[in-house]
């Protein structure tokens, strides 16, 4: 009888760091995240959307039903990505995720010159490089700096009603997600 | 000997089980570490930032969640009434009072997964802070049934679980020096379709 007590006390301590290890390692190797699943729709630098609207599931959650999305995947290491989307609509916000999906920035259109969206993404490293000599066209862009290799550009914009729905579609559609080396 | 491997056996199990169990649940519940409460509303300002707690990352990780930035907006749900019984597909529910200072809001019926809920109707089960009327003393009030509702009607329809998903965008409450104080509306059970 004691012998079991001390196993049952044994099973529950190991319960104990079982749970602690697995809760840390969750996000190591899920292969549903953000990142896994946009993977699986698109390649790098490609703008996808997110919403159900455009056909299928939605690749990733928690999108307001009256928002559309839209996202693209980057890798940093290979130079900087530039994310521009022309049109207006009325409201456009921005996040900045890195690989495990944690929000490094974000923005909206009130912060962009003229509400356009136009940013930039790169590292501390590569913001060093441009500062040097800022080539004209970037002058109103939106500098992220995410010392991230890989990372995620997700646009969401808001549609108030059915008749905003196609302009707001366009506006994601003509949005582009480039690598950009100087 | 065989009683010693049945031991070591039976250690194992819980070990293995009861962690890996506790996880799971723990995942799945809505409320957890890192929640703010106001009235029957929950947010996690916190979370899909790098200073969230481990929870919160696993579950953003196991989820596939992208949560909104500050500079976005910030989400509540709500999973019961104000009377603090669960809400149901099935009732009708009066949501009032004021709101908080955002350049709008969003408010949606949910299902288990915070997805719209299905109601094979045109109508979306969703209201946009531009298209609500207002009281004189601007605050709103909301009528969330299966039927058409003078006002401000949300439509919910079926059976089962409901979530309420307001969210606000662009808003000053998302810094959380602002948390504090803010008032949301409350929930107001008006009757079930049983």
């Amino acid at each position: 009888m004691r012998r079991l007590l001390h196993a049952i006390l044994l099973g529950l301590l190991g319960a104990g760091i079982v749970h602690i290890v697995v809760l840390l390692l969750v996000p190591e190797f899920s292969e549903r995240d953000a990142w896994s699943r946009l993977a699986m729709a698109s390649d790098l630098y490609r703008m996808t959307r997110l919403d159900a609207e455009a056909g299928g599931t939605p690749v990733v959650k928690s999108v307001d039903p009256l928002f559309y999305a839209a996202a693209c995947r980057f890798d940093l290491s290979e130079g900087m990505v530039r994310v521009k989307a022309p049109g207006n609509v009325p409201f456009w916000s921005v996040s900045v995720y890195d690989r495990s999906g944690h929000n490094i920035y974000s923005f909206n259109d009130h912060s962009a010159t003229g509400r356009v969206l136009d940013s930039i993404v790169l590292t501390p490293a590569q913001m060093i490089e441009i500062r040097k000599e800022l080539p004209e066209e970037l002058q109103g862009a939106i500098f992220v700096e995410a010392p991230v290799d890989e990372g995620m550009f997700v646009i969401r914009s808001f549609v108030p009603d059915d008749s905003w729905k196609p302009v707001v579609s366009r506006f994601l559609e003509q949005s582009s997600c480039e690598l950009q080396v100087y | 000997m065989l009683k010693n491997a049945f031991l070591t056996l039976l250690a194992l199990a819980i070990a293995i089980g009861g962690g890996g169990g506790s996880v799971w649940y723990a995942l799945k519940t809505q409320d957890g570490i890192g929640a703010i409460r106001i009235g029957p509303w929950t947010a996690f300002p916190a979370i899909g930032t790098r200073a969230a707690d481990p929870y919160s990352k696993a579950r953003v990780a196991r989820e596939g969640i992208l949560a909104l930035g500050q500079a976005e907006g910030l989400s509540f749900i709500a999973e019961r009434d104000s009377g603090g019984e669960q809400l149901k597909r099935q009732c009708a529910y009066e949501i009032e009072g004021g709101f908080p200072a955002a350049r709008f809001w969003t408010l949606y019926a949910a299902d288990q997964s915070l997805g719209v809920v299905e109601t094979g109707k045109p109508r979306l089960a969703a209201l946009q802070s531009y298209q609500v009327l207002r009281q004189p003393d601007n605050s709103v009030v909301i009528s969330v049934s299966n039927r058409p509702a003078p006002g401000n009607w949300l439509l919910s329809d079926g059976f089962g679980r409901m979530y309420f998903v307001l969210t606000f965008y662009d808003t000053p409450i998302a810094s959380s020096t602002g948390l504090s104080d803010i008032t949301l509306p409350q929930i107001l059970k008006v009757g079930c379709n049983a």
